[in-house]
């Protein structure tokens, strides 16, 4: 009989092999269905990026140029961000290239819209978004968009509609800008995070046997079998239960896929086509996971073959070396050095090396750390069950270290992520440069008027009184100070000063500085052109700034020479809650796809990539600890089979199953307890360490901190329900020796 | 020493599915006796024991612990009585391999609801009367058969049960620490007024108690008191 038909026979007649060759398939399936969607997700972002290329500028293209494109971004009134494509078509518009997903270019007037925009503008008055583009011309495409909720207008104009800043191309982009680094990175980290508690649910699994398997190993021994046959017998056994757990793995993350599609990143879901993965990693990783569990598995043994025959357990065992702990703050302050400079590709890379040894000298630190807790408990010990647990952890930190070693990492990394991530929200800003409310537009001078001409004739049709204000730029003295040409009553109310009542004196210059020399009041359209002298008589009046891009000077126009125009400038219009969306359409409709901004747009873009963020660590956490609770719960079980006997006589001795399974849940319960909270605690600790070194602005601690802890009570829960159950299993057998 | 209560069992018969492990045996076990069990392998020397202990259910017959029935209270009672009436000695010791010595000796003190100090000092007492000075702090791992055995026995008798169980205590060891282990079995139980009731398979053990009963097939086939033979 060789070692495979030995195996399974093993496998057929023996419950508890079996139960642990089930429970080594399940972590092996979720571990390769697990790498299998998280090594798809930069793929994922890169075909979500080429899909939606044609948004984005191409390369100019001055001689062969077909069509001229302007891309922007809008709000639309539910708050949700519109990829808007402005196009003019140069050459016959049958002759240009077109992406996927759109059948046709839009004319002068005519807009083709994303269905969820289209559904928008459906259910919206007019003047609050469908008046922004123009006559619906057709749907864009599926393949057309980022995502399938993505809310996109391609909107068409004739080329002498256009906007000076247009850009001339030929055809559209048809690259992307590549996969997103962001979720790369992620998902390396993810790899990391979520195969370790898969694993350590596997190790679990294996040890529910190891006891049994030990006897029978000493038993094939003892009947002459080599080592090798030994470890041949085994492997057969695991490898039967990976390889089943690979290709189980491999069935379900269709599902697996499924369920990503639904979690938004950079703005939506996702289409399931998205993950897919290439035949060959697929197959690489269906084959090179189940082989490192068998390889684990081989690896473990050579301490079984290694040990003395019959020798079980009870000794004093010898402390751990100090040293452990060394490599941890090293590896910390070299992974918090790279991740407060990290900037190249290559520094990513490195942080990611860094991490990978933050994650190994944890491995060392860790059963240093847990015996150390093993010995506190069993110092201070008042009930047997604590007794019980420290004299666990102190016996066997290696081993109780590792059954929650998947949970620690990830609670660590995830309580990190979870204080730097809201410290980066609560930094999260815009500068102030217009008062709240405020939307505007920069153009050149050239299109200003028309533009605010067309915004007023809009918003007198939709019977608004805002009206837009034209502000041009112009820069003072050999200093070149940026200054706002516009009058003193639009400036205080658009722009961050306070004019401290100088808007009821004639028109003048107004400027924090007030004993600006007059030698320097000289303006000029241009940065570091030689400028004008202002008239002598010009009052000089003071005012103060409110907000950090507020302007050195306001110039009222009527002191301008007559022949001084500004180059550029904004048209700016105040809005309130209430008509945010229709003083928008106004703009957006004059503005012919230039970008109509406002601090709050761009406030809500920042604070939507840290929801990201935030909503994929949680998933991470919480997939992680069901991992690690189940881990921990197949560990529990096991240590109660091991010693079965032991328990058994107990029992027999009277202590009702009660009192041992609280304590046995304790015994169970405490370490996991211990181990997450902890780790949380390192991981918020080095967080806001890692936060400080970036910056030290205010630390928000959320709610979302106690998250760890929650997760870890969950996991001690987890893994203490099984005990009773496992106790009742051990009373009902027959009081015997095996 | 307070006057400890008589165990007897009447009828006591045990079923596993058509083939009876114990057929109606009767038994007397008065307070402060110490009596082994002997009988070939499979003869019911185990069932006998578990069904007086309250581990195993009977079929027929009924078991009483001072003239109360003991075999019809429900599993919650009989555990408490096997905890605070009774005391158990298995053939390996059964000890706990994370605890030393007196931990081991302690534990059902422990997990009865007993304060640290008290019970180890308790424990610590047991094992010095055991001869074990100096293996307090010893894992099992660390102690030979014997010792071992010692330590279960110091745990059976740190609670001051009326009767002591002891499924083959020597089963695992050598002919002579399987002597001295006994000895110390019997001289603690003497001690404490413990009765003694013991399954072992060697005769020349069996002959250093008082009384001894004979098994066969689920039947008492002798029970024999200080030499003089009482046909069943
Ligand atoms: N759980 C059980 N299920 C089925 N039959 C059992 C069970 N326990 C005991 N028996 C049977 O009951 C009979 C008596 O068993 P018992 O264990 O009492 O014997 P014993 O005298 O203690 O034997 P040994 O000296 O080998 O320990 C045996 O025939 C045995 O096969
Ligand atoms: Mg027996």
């Amino acid at each position: 009989m060789n070692s495979f038909q030995l195996a399974l026979r093993v496998l057929r007649t023996d419950g508890r092999t079996r139960v642990s060759a089930i429970l080594i398939a399940v972590g092996v399936a979720v571990a390769t269905a697990l790498v299998l969607l998280l090594v798809s997700l930069p793929g994922a972002t890169e075909t979500r990026a080429d899909r939606s290329a044609w948004q984005q500028y191409g390369e100019p293209s001055e001689d062969g140029a077909s069509l001229e494109l302007v891309a922007s971004e809008d709000v639309a009134p539910d708050g949700r961000e519109i990829q808007r494509v402005d196009v003019a078509a140069l050459a016959d518009p049958s002759r240009i290239d077109l992406p996927p997903g759109i059948d046709s270019l839009p004319g002068p007037g005519e807009a083709l819209l994303s269905p969820e925009l289209a559904d928008a503008v459906d259910h919206t008055p007019g003047s609050q978004l469908g008046e922004r583009f123009g006559a619906n011309a057709g749907v864009l495409g599926d393949d057309a968009l980022a995502y399938p909720e993505q809310l996109v207008a391609l909107v068409g104009h004739a080329p002498e509609d256009m906007p000076s800043t247009a850009m001339p191309q030929d055809g559209f982009s048809p690259a992307g800008r590549g996969a997103d680094p962001m979720l790369g990175l992620l998902a390396g980290v993810g790899v990391v995070v979520l195969t370790v508690p898969s694993m350590a649910l596997v190790a679990s699994s294996a040890r529910l046997i190891a006891a049994r398997r030990e006897r029978r190993l000493a038993a094939f021994r003892l009947a002459g079998a080599t080592p090798r046959q030994v470890i041949g017998m085994v492997t057969a056994e695991t490898a039967i239960a990976a390889a089943g757990g690979a290709l189980l793995g491999w069935a379900v993350s269709p599902l697996l896929r499924q369920a990503a599609t639904t979690v938004p990143w950079d703005g939506g879901t996702w289409q399931a086509s998205d993950f897919v993965l290439g035949a060959v990693p697929t197959v690489a990783i269906v084959v090179v996971v189940p082989l490192l569990v068998v390889l684990a598995a081989a690896l473990g043994l050579r301490r079984v073959l290694s040990a003395p025959l019959g020798a079980a357990g009870g000794h004093t065992p010898k402390p751990l070396r100090w040293w452990r702990l060394v490599p941890l703050p090293v590896s910390g302050v070299l992974f918090a050095y790279l991740a407060t400079t990290a900037s190249s590709q290559v520094e990513a890379t490195l942080l990611l090396v860094s991490m990978a040894m933050v994650i190994g000298s944890l491995t060392l630190a860790g059963p240093w750390i847990t015996a150390a807790i093993g010995g506190l408990f069993v110092r201070r010990w008042r009930r047997p069950s604590a007794l019980l647990a420290g004299r666990r952890l102190r016996d066997d930190p290696r081993g109780a270290y590792r059954a929650t070693a998947g949970v620690v990492l990830a609670v660590f990394t995830g309580s990190m992520a979870l204080t730097v991530l809201p410290s980066i929200e609560g930094q999260a800003g815009a500068l102030r440069e217009y008062t709240d409310g405020v939307l505007y537009v920069n153009a050149d001078h050239g299109s200003l008027q028309r533009i605010a001409a067309d915004t007023n004739d809009a918003l007198a049709r939709y019977g608004q009184d805002e009206r837009a204000v034209t502000i041009g730029d112009a820069f003072l003295g050999d200093e070149n100070a940026l200054a706002r040409v516009v009058d003193c009553d639009a400036a205080e109310q658009l722009l961050v000063v306070d004019m401290r009542g100088a808007c009821e004196g004639a028109p003048g210059v107004y400027t924090p500085y007030p004993d600006v020399s007059r030698d320097e009041l000289t303006v000029s359209a241009e940065f570091g052109q030689p400028g004008t002298s202002l008239p002598a008589a010009v009052p000089v009046r003071p005012m103060t700034t409110t907000g950090e891009l507020a302007p050195e000077a306001i110039v009222d126009p009527a002191v301008l020479p007559a022949d001084f125009t500004p180059n550029t400038g904004t048209v700016a219009v105040t809005s309130t809650p209430a008509n945010v969306d229709v003083v928008r359409t106004a703009l957006v409709s004059a503005a012919g796809g230039l970008p109509v901004q406002s601090r709050q747009a761009r406030l809500d873009g920042q604070v939507s990539q840290l929801d990201d963020l935030q909503r994929v660590t949680v998933i991470g956490l919480l997939a992680a600890s069901v991992l690690g609770g189940c881990s921990a719960a197949i560990a529990a079980a096991g240590s109660v089979l091991d010693r079965r006997r032991t328990f058994g006589a107990l029992m027999a001795a009277g202590t009702p199953v009660r009192v041992l399974a609280r304590a046995l849940r304790a015994e169970a319960a405490l370490p996991a307890l211990v181990a997450t909270v902890g780790a949380g605690v390192a991981g918020t600790l080095v967080g806001i360490g890692l936060f400080t070194m970036v910056d030290d602005g205010a630390k928000v601690l959320t709610p979302w901190l106690a998250a760890p802890v929650v997760l870890g009570i969950g996991v001690a829960l987890i893994a203490s329900s099984v005990c009773t159950p496992a106790l009742r299993r051990v009373q009902a057998e027959p009081l015997a020796d095996e | 020493m307070p006057t400890r209560p008589a165990l007897s069992g009447h009828g006591l018969s045990k079923r596993y599915g058509t083939q009876y492990a114990l057929s109606g045996v009767d038994i007397d076990i008065t307070p402060g006796e110490a009596m082994a069990i002997v009988g070939p392998s499979g003869s019911g020397k185990s069932t006998l024991l578990h069904v007086l202990a309250g581990i195993l259910p009977v079929d027929d017959g009924e078991v009483t612990l001072g003239g109360t029935r003991i075999d019809s209270l429900g599993e919650t009672k009989r555990s408490e009585l096997r905890r605070t009436e009774f005391g158990f000695v298995f053939q390996s010791g059964m000890l706990v391999g994370e605890l030393s010595a007196e931990e081991n000796a302690a534990l059902p003190m422990l997990l009865a609801g007993a304060g640290r100090k008290e019970a180890m000092a308790e424990a610590r007492r047991w094992l010095e009367h055991l001869g074990l000075t100096g293996k307090e702090r010893n894992r099992p791992g660390e102690l030979s058969g014997g010792q071992a055995q010692r330590v279960a026995i110091a745990r059976a008798l740190a609670h001051r049960p009326s009767v002591i169980f002891a499924d083959e205590p020597t089963g695992a060891l050598d002919t002579r620490t399987g002597g001295e282990t006994m000895t110390a079995l019997l001289d603690a139980a003497a001690g404490s007024g413990a009765a003694v009731v013991v399954v072992t398979h060697d005769r020349d053990l069996a002959a250093s108690v008082p009384r001894t009963v004979s098994l066969r097939d689920g039947r008492i086939d002798a029970d024999t008191r200080a030499g003089a033979v009482v046909p069943a």
